[in-house]
Formats: structure tokens, C-alpha cells, sequence
């Protein structure tokens, strides 16, 4: 029996695109994920653990080791070995923490001889370091050869602030999701008109089951705080929700509330 | 006597038409929507496949379908004026049947962008509320160019009868008309994409400064207009001779067979001529994005992404070696080609190295024993091959042999009568050996330079290879005018699995374009607009390559289910009217000739 020509075509495109599809599955399969945000800021933290903090930043989110590598010499930025008891030398009158600090926020203030002026400022979009993490990075480049003395009050206040501005994404609500649960069912009587998850079945308002798939943290919160400010879902009506909640709940039910629509995914 | 329209194509004019209308009254809604947006959720989820791929999905047919529908008529409109000035009936043929194939993609490409405009204001409101709030004054000039296209594609396409003769010179200003009203939606459209890659003219918090023309015109906007334009060009070449060959498979005719036989070559020839630059335009576009951000290049070509250019040498490779394998089987149906088919051995093995040094990972994927035993992940002989250096030097050494291989096709079946033709053919192998040797020495010269001046040296590779083409064909065209036949070109006796080839083509070249989809919006990683707004939704982690492998071969498969249904319907009108033009044995054009005996 001969087969329809389109049908050959068809077998035989589908085997090449196998074939393309097959070996992009066999290669190394890497994702890339959004950084998470460190916060160390009022926590006890010793040297060790800042330098362990900022070795993990080194590699991922401070993306450094893709232009600096350590105890090997780049071609693109210097090789930071021995960083540490090296940095105290580079500028007159800059101590160690000083010079690395300075690297970081405004590489351009000092480009070491033989390399392109290449490197972005850490703190600002897209890598977008805090303050924290700034601090955490300074203490592991100290670390290599030199002494770990910086401290957070050595980053500038205004080091970061660019980074909270644009980073949404990552950050932990303090409160306890399960007394959250008891606030949307009872004190918040939030059942009365929103359904999550197993709770709730009235179709007065959305639907939240889902909604810290959808929504961000700050969204919600505002959404508690000012329901009308912060507008109405398309497809409900308007002015539903009541806007005394700001004051009705305690700051610990309210952060409780929001751990607990965190969960709702 | 030319093909009649068909209801069924008034048809599809009615629905491109109500598209039109539909897409530019949701342009001009847009503000108000983006008002709105901006008090409405950041996201909102899809149903059972998310946001992510179902806008994934739709921007990607969308964009296969706009490239075909701008490409396609860039060449038709040559064709037409091939045929217009030199009388030959069947080059009009041939643009009115690629303009049909467009005419009958236009209302699923309209309708598709329509699509993915709702799903970017339903489920990304916030995003197009500040891509909104930059561009606003673009999305009228948008509007008004997509009028303008719509109506000159109509009066292009059923004007083709009505505007001949001495009226012909209308129909072919409609043809480039409509080619500029294309080629400027495109830039307008890529002005909206480039800037969430490269984002200019705005304050640190995001905010529109001055002009939104700064905005437009940021680091990577030109050079992906040229080399969107280019590929554009490729991938509609490649499509419409995928076409002629399912059509030459299924011909009942010898008749039928020569025609489709020419037409797929003709695709094929456009492709190939498009390709040859193509990778310029990639060099071009990769330096723009090091000059805006050095970590996004290096993320694109050391990160997470590398591996991803392994894959793209392969089908690029594929590319290269089934474009010459067509012509080096196109060659077995001229008389006289025997004399040049000693060559294509060697021709194939540099094709063959070109492609194994192009596809050398720099990282093996090893066990830690064998990362001992070779002292790290670089194998210590191909690992040297894994660089820029060597690829750069392997692409450029392949394009010199594609266009040599098209020029022994060229002269396949003429011998020059210049007196001058020895050395002119002695100029022009000077000319390849040069362009060799000046690549494979600053190759070369590659690895005892820091990377800041090897990336230099690819301009200079680039040079070579296309003065060598340049000089080549300025000698070439006038020393075979006149030149002696050895034969007709027998239109219709290739083997069928040259047919194959064409299709291999347009698969690899549709699958390469959602690789390449992928890998530019993919070095944005967590971000809508790079460094200014951020992706914060669930979907903000850029999967790996396995994954984005399936996503782009599960579009790509309902490309072509669309594309063969479009035609097919296409098809339909067809029947009855097939003979409509004349056909005799198809000529050729640039290459493939028939000379004067």
C-alpha cells in the first residue's frame, strides 16, 4: 500500500523534530532561577556564616564568577585571589572593606590596569544587591587572604535601595499561616465571601485558592488595608469589600492573615 | 490568462479585513485598558497550561506567521519585476502563487497577534500597563500602518489582473508599497521587544524620560530589525519551497513536476542567498547586547544558556549541508554539471569538519573521574575547538563553500565565450583562497589575543568572506553573458529525496527561529523589562532547554498543521483554475539558467 504523500511528509517531519527535541533533553538541563533575598539585618550572624552567605552570593545572584574566578587569572576581570590582604594596597587611605565596598557600588571609581571597564554596579538592577548581601559579599572577598571585620553599618544606607524597589518577588511574611487561617474564617469572616482552597464556598468575591499563584504580597496586603484603592477584580461588584479591616484586625492578625493567603497557591 | 480569485479567498479577505478592524480597535482601547490594568492583579493564571506558555505558544506561531507573511512578499515583488521586465509569463506566475500563499496566512497571522495582545492584557496586566505607558504614541502609528498594509496587500493581490500591461508598473509600486508598510510594522513591533531586553530613555524607576524615540531606539532595536528582516526573507523562502516540494511529491504530471520542481528551487535559492548574511547580522546583534550589558552576553554565551548555542550549531550545520546537498542533487538534472561533480567530496568534508568544530561543546558533560583524568571539564584536545576562535573560523569556511558549491551550480551547464574567462576563473579562486586564508589566519591568531581583541577579529573574517563573494559574482555575471549551453535544464527529473531536503529545511529553519525565540527572551531570566520590572509571578524561573526543547517542537508541529491546513483550503479555490497561466518548462533565475543557445 502506498502511503499518502502527506502523511510521509508529516512521519517524516515529526522524526526530525524528534530527533532536535531529543537531544536538547539529553544535554545538561539548567534552569535559571530568580535569586532569593537575604535579609541579615537585626540578626545575630557570626563571620563564619556571613562569609558562607557571601560565597553563595559570589556564585549565584551576584553573578561574579562569571567574569572573576579565584586563584585563576581572567581574562576579562582580575582573578580575586588573595583578595583580601591585596585590597588595603590598591587606593591610598581606602582600607580593605573600603576598596571592596567601593568596588561593588561604583567599580568605575577605580578599574584595575589591563581590564575593560566592564563591571556593573552590584546594587542596582539586574543584580540587584541589598544591603545584606552587600555586607555578606564584603565579608567573603575579606575572607580571601584578608581579615573579616566589615560590618553592616559599613555598607552605605543608600546601597540597595534600588535592589527593593525593583525585587518583589522574594520575600517571607512573618506570620503563622494556621492562626491566618482561623482570621480569614472567623475574626476576618473573610468566608463570608471569598472562597480558599476547602474553606468557603460563596461566590460573592474571587475566588482565592489560588491566589498567591497570582497575586504579589504587597498586593494583598494593600487589597486588606484598601480594598478600594487597590480596585476590584473584573466580573464583581464594587465597594463589596469592607475597608475597616485596617483597623478592626491587630498587626499580628493582619500578618497572620497575609502568611496565610501566602500559602494559597 | 491569470488565476481568478476564489470565493474562498474573499473570504479570507473578509476575516483578514474584520481582523484588521478588530486589532486596531484594541489598539485604541489600550490606554484606557493599561488604566485600568494597573489597579486590576499583577498576573492571573491560564487555565490548565498557565500564562507562561500559553502566551509562549501564541507569541510563537504568531511570530512564524508574520515572518512568513513580511518575508515571503519581499521576494514576491522581485519575482514580479523579474518577470515584468523581462516578459517571461511564468515569474508572474510564480509571485502571484507566493503572494497567495501569503494572502492566505494574513487573517490567521492578524488574528493570532490579536490573540496574544488579549492574553497579555488578561493575564499580564501590569506589564502592559507599563509597556503601555513607554510606547502609547507607537500603538496608532501601529494601527495606521497595519490599514495601510491590509489595503495594499488587497490591492496587490486582486489587482494582479486589473493592474497589467501598460498599467503593471502600479501593481509592482503596490508590491514594494506593501513591503514598506510591512518591513515598518515589523520595526515597530520589535521596538516593543528589543526595549524589554535592552531597555533605554527611562529614569532609574522606570519612568519614560523625554522622547519615547529614545526607547525605540535602544541597543539591540536595529540590529534585530535587519536581522529579523533577513531571517524573515530565509524562513519564507524555506516555507514556500517546502510548498513546491509537497507539491512536486504529489504531482501526477511531468508538467506539474518542472513547475513545482522550479519553484522549489527558486525558495531554495532565495533561502540560501538570505542565510549566506544572516550569521553577520547574529554577530552584529550579539555585540549590542555585550555593549549594553556585559553580564547578559556573557550569561547568553557562558551561562545557563551555552549549551543552547550547541544546539543552534547543529541545525545551522544541518542547515548548511542540506542546502548544499540540494544543489549538489539539483546538479545531477544539467547537462554538463559532470565536470564539477569531482568537487563536491571535498566540498562536503570541509562542510563536515566545519560542522564538527561549530558543534564542540567547551564543557564535556562528564563523570568527576574522567574530569580527573582530563584535569577539568575541557577536553584537552577538542576543547580548543569549543571556542569563539574555532567556530567563528568553521561558520565563515562554510559560507565560503555553500556559495561555492551555488556557483559551480550556476555554471553547471555554460561554458563562458570571453576571451578573458581563464583569468577571470584564476581571479576568482584567488579570491576564495584569500578569504580562506585571512579567516583561518585570524582564527588562529584568535587564541594568542585577549577575548576584548578577538572579538575584533570576527569583523575582519566577516569582510573577507563577503568581499570574496562580492569579487566572485562581479566577475562572474559578465563572464558567462552569452555564455555556451551544454543543455536545458531538465525541470522535473530531480530525485525525489531532494524533495525531503526542502522539507528538512523549513522544519530545521522553523524549529531554529523558537530556539532563537527562546534564547532572546530568555537572557531577560527573571525579568519582564531587563533591570526594570521585575517577573515576580510563578513562572519566573527560565526553564532549561529540555523543556523549552518540547514547547518549541509542540508549536512548531501546529505551525505546520495550520500552515498545510491554510494551504490545503487554499488548494481548494485552485482546483479547476490549475491552468489558468501557462506553464512550459520552467526557466531559472540566478543560477539555474537557461542561456541563449
Amino acid at each position: 500500500m502506498r502511503l499518502p504523500v502527506g502523511v510521509k511528509v508529516a512521519v517524516f517531519s515529526l522524526v526530525v523534530m524528534g530527533a532536535y527535541t531529543y537531544y536538547a533533553n539529553s544535554i545538561p538541563q539548567i534552569e535559571s532561577k530568580p535569586p532569593q533575598e537575604l535579609s541579615l539585618e537585626g540578626g545575630n550572624v557570626t563571620p563564619a556564616q556571613l562569609v558562607k552567605a557571601g560565597e553563595e552570593i559570589y556564585k549565584t545572584k551576584g553573578t561574579c564568577e562569571i567574569c572573576h574566578k579565584i586563584g585563576e587569572k581572567g581574562t576579562r576581570a582580575p582573578d580575586l585571589a588573595g583578595i583580601g590582604a591585596r585590597a588595603g594596597k590598591m587606593k591610598p587611605g581606602m582600607s580593605a572593606k573600603q576598596y571592596i565596598i567601593e568596588s561593588l557600588i561604583n567599580p568605575n571609581a577605580f578599574v584595575v590596569e589591563g581590564y575593560p571597564p566592564i563591571m556593573p554596579a552590584v546594587d542596582k538592577p539586574p543584580i540587584a544587591l541589598n544591603r545584606s548581601e552587600l555586607w555578606a559579599l564584603t565579608a567573603f572577598l575579606e575572607s580571601l587572604g584578608g581579615t573579616v571585620d566589615v560590618t553592616l553599618n559599613d555598607i552605605p544606607a543608600t546601597a540597595g535601595a534600588a535592589a527593593s524597589a525593583a525585587a518583589v518577588a522574594e520575600f517571607k511574611i512573618p506570620g503563622d499561616p494556621k492562626a491566618g487561617e482561623a482570621v480569614f474564617a472567623g475574626k476576618g469572616a473573610c468566608i463570608a465571601c471569598h472562597k480558599a482552597g476547602k474553606l468557603g464556598a460563596s461566590p460573592v468575591g474571587p475566588d482565592l485558592s489560588q491566589i498567591a499563584k497570582i497575586q504579589t504580597p504587597d498586593y494583598i496586603m494593600k487589597k486588606i488595608l484598601d480594598p478600594a484603592g487597590a480596585g476590584t477584580v473584573a466580573g464583581y461588584p464594587k465597594g463589596m469589600m469592607p475597608p475597616t479591616l485596617g483597623q478592626t484586625l491587630t498587626a499580628r492578625e493582619f500578618t497572620d492573615l497575609v502568611a496565610f493567603l501566602q500559602t494559597l497557591k | 490568462m491569470a488565476p481568478v480569485a476564489t470565493s474562498w479567498t474573499r473570504q479570507s479577505a473578509g476575516v483578514l479585513l474584520f481582523s484588521a478592524l478588530v486589532a486596531v480597535a484594541l489598539l485604541g482601547a489600550l490606554p484606557v485598558e493599561a488604566q485600568d490594568a494597573a489597579k486590576e492583579p499583577a498576573y492571573r493564571s491560564f487555565p490548565l497550561i498557565g500564562s507562561r506558555l500559553a502566551v509562549w505558544a501564541v507569541a510563537q506561531l504568531h511570530l512564524n506567521f508574520a515572518a512568513f507573511i513580511l518575508g515571503v512578499p519581499i521576494f514576491a515583488v522581485i519575482i514580479e519585476i523579474i518577470g515584468w521586465r523581462t516578459g517571461e509569463e511564468r515569474y508572474d506566475w510564480l509571485s502571484h502563487e507566493l503572494v497567495k500563499l501569503t494572502f492566505a496566512a494574513f487573517s490567521t497571522t492578524a488574528l493570532l497577534g490579536a490573540l496574544l495582545l488579549f492574553l497579555f492584557v488578561g493575564y499580564y496586566p501590569r506589564f502592559w500597563a507599563y509597556m503601555t505607558s513607554i510606547f502609547y504614541p507607537t500603538y496608532g502609528v501601529y494601527a495606521l500602518l497595519f490599514f495601510a498594509e491590509t489595503f495594499t496587500v488587497y490591492l496587490w493581490y486582486y489587482g494582479w489582473n486589473w493592474l497589467r500591461g501598460s498599467r503593471k508598473w502600479i501593481h509592482v509600486g503596490l508590491g514594494i508599497l506593501s513591503n514598506l508598510f510591512g518591513t515598518a510594522i515589523l520595526f515597530v513591533a520589535n521596538s516593543w521587544v528589543t526595549f524589554m531586553m535592552s531597555p533605554a530613555g527611562i529614569t532609574e524607576s522606570g519612568a519614560l524620560q523625554g522622547s519615547v524615540w529614545a526607547a525605540i531606539n535602544n541597543f539591540t532595536w536595529m540590529p534585530i530589525n535587519i536581522h529579523r528582516l533577513i531571517a524573515n526573507i530565509v524562513f519564507g523562502g524555506t516555507i514556500a519551497a517546502a510548498y513546491a516540494a509537497f507539491r512536486f511529491l504529489g504531482a501526477k504530471t511531468d508538467e506539474e513536476r518542472a513547475r513545482y520542481d522550479w519553484m522549489g528551487y527558486i525558495g531554495n535559492f532565495i533561502a540560501l542567498a538570505a542565510f549566506i548574511v544572516l550569521p553577520f547580522a547574529g554577530y552584529w546583534l550579539g555585540r549590542e547586547i555585550y555593549a549594553y550589558n556585559q553580564t547578559m552576553g556573557i550569561t547568553m554565551m557562558g551561562g545557563f544558556m551555552s549549551w543552547l548555542w550547541i544546539i543552534q550549531a547543529i541545525l545551522i550545520g544541518i542547515l548548511f549541508i542540506g542546502s548544499n546537498y540540494y544543489l549538489w542533487l539539483g546538479m545531477e538534472r544539467i547537462p554538463g554539471s559532470e565536470r564539477y561533480r569531482k568537487y563536491v567530496p571535498y566540498l562536503l568534508m570541509i562542510l563536515a569538519a566545519g560542522f564538527i568544530v561549530w558543534a564542540t561543546p567547551r564543557s564535556m558533560v562528564v563523570t568527576l573521574d574522567e574530569a580527573r583524568v582530563m584535569g577539568g571539564t575541557h577536553h584537552p584536545v577538542l576543547g580548543f575547538l569549543g571556542v569563539m576562535s574555532a567556530k567563528n573560523t568553521a561558520v565563515n569556511l562554510m559560507i565560503l563553500t555553500t556559495f561555492l558549491s551555488f556557483v559551480l551550480y550556476r555554471r553547471a551547464n555554460r561554458i563562458s565565450a570571453k576571451p578573458w574567462a581563464t583569468t577571470g576563473m584564476a581571479l576568482q579562486w584567488l579570491a576564495f583562497a584569500v578569504a580562506a586564508a585571512v579567516v583561518t589566519f585570524y582564527g588562529v591568531y584568535g587564541y594568542f589575543v585577549e577575548s576584548i581583541v578577538r572579538i575584533g577579529f570576527s569583523v575582519y573574517q566577516v569582510l573577507a568572506v563577503l568581499g570574496a563573494i562580492v569579487v566572485v559574482m562581479a566577475i562572474d555575471i559578465p563572464m558567462f553573458k552569452g555564455a555556451r549551453s551544454t543543455g536545458t535544464i531538465r525541470w522535473g527529473t530531480i530525485a525525489p529525496r531532494s524533495q525531503y531536503v526542502l522539507i528538512l529545511l523549513a522544519v530545521t529553519f522553523t524549529w531554529l527561529m523558537g530556539l532563537m525565540g527562546f534564547a532572546r527572551s530568555g537572557i531577560r531570566q527573571h525579568w519582564h523589562v531587563y533591570g526594570v520590572l521585575r517577573d515576580s509571578s510563578v513562572d519566573a524561573v527560565t526553564p532549561a532547554l529540555g523543556y523549552a526543547a518540547n514547547m518549541i517542537t509542540a508549536v512548531t508541529i501546529a505551525f505546520f498543521a495550520l500552515v498545510m491546513f491554510i494551504f490545503w483550503l487554499g488548494g481548494l479555490g485552485e482546483k479547476g483554475a490549475a491552468e489558468g497561466h501557462g506553464h512550459a518548462p520552467a526557466p531559472a533565475i540566478a543560477g539555474g539558467s537557461d542561456p541563449p543557445a
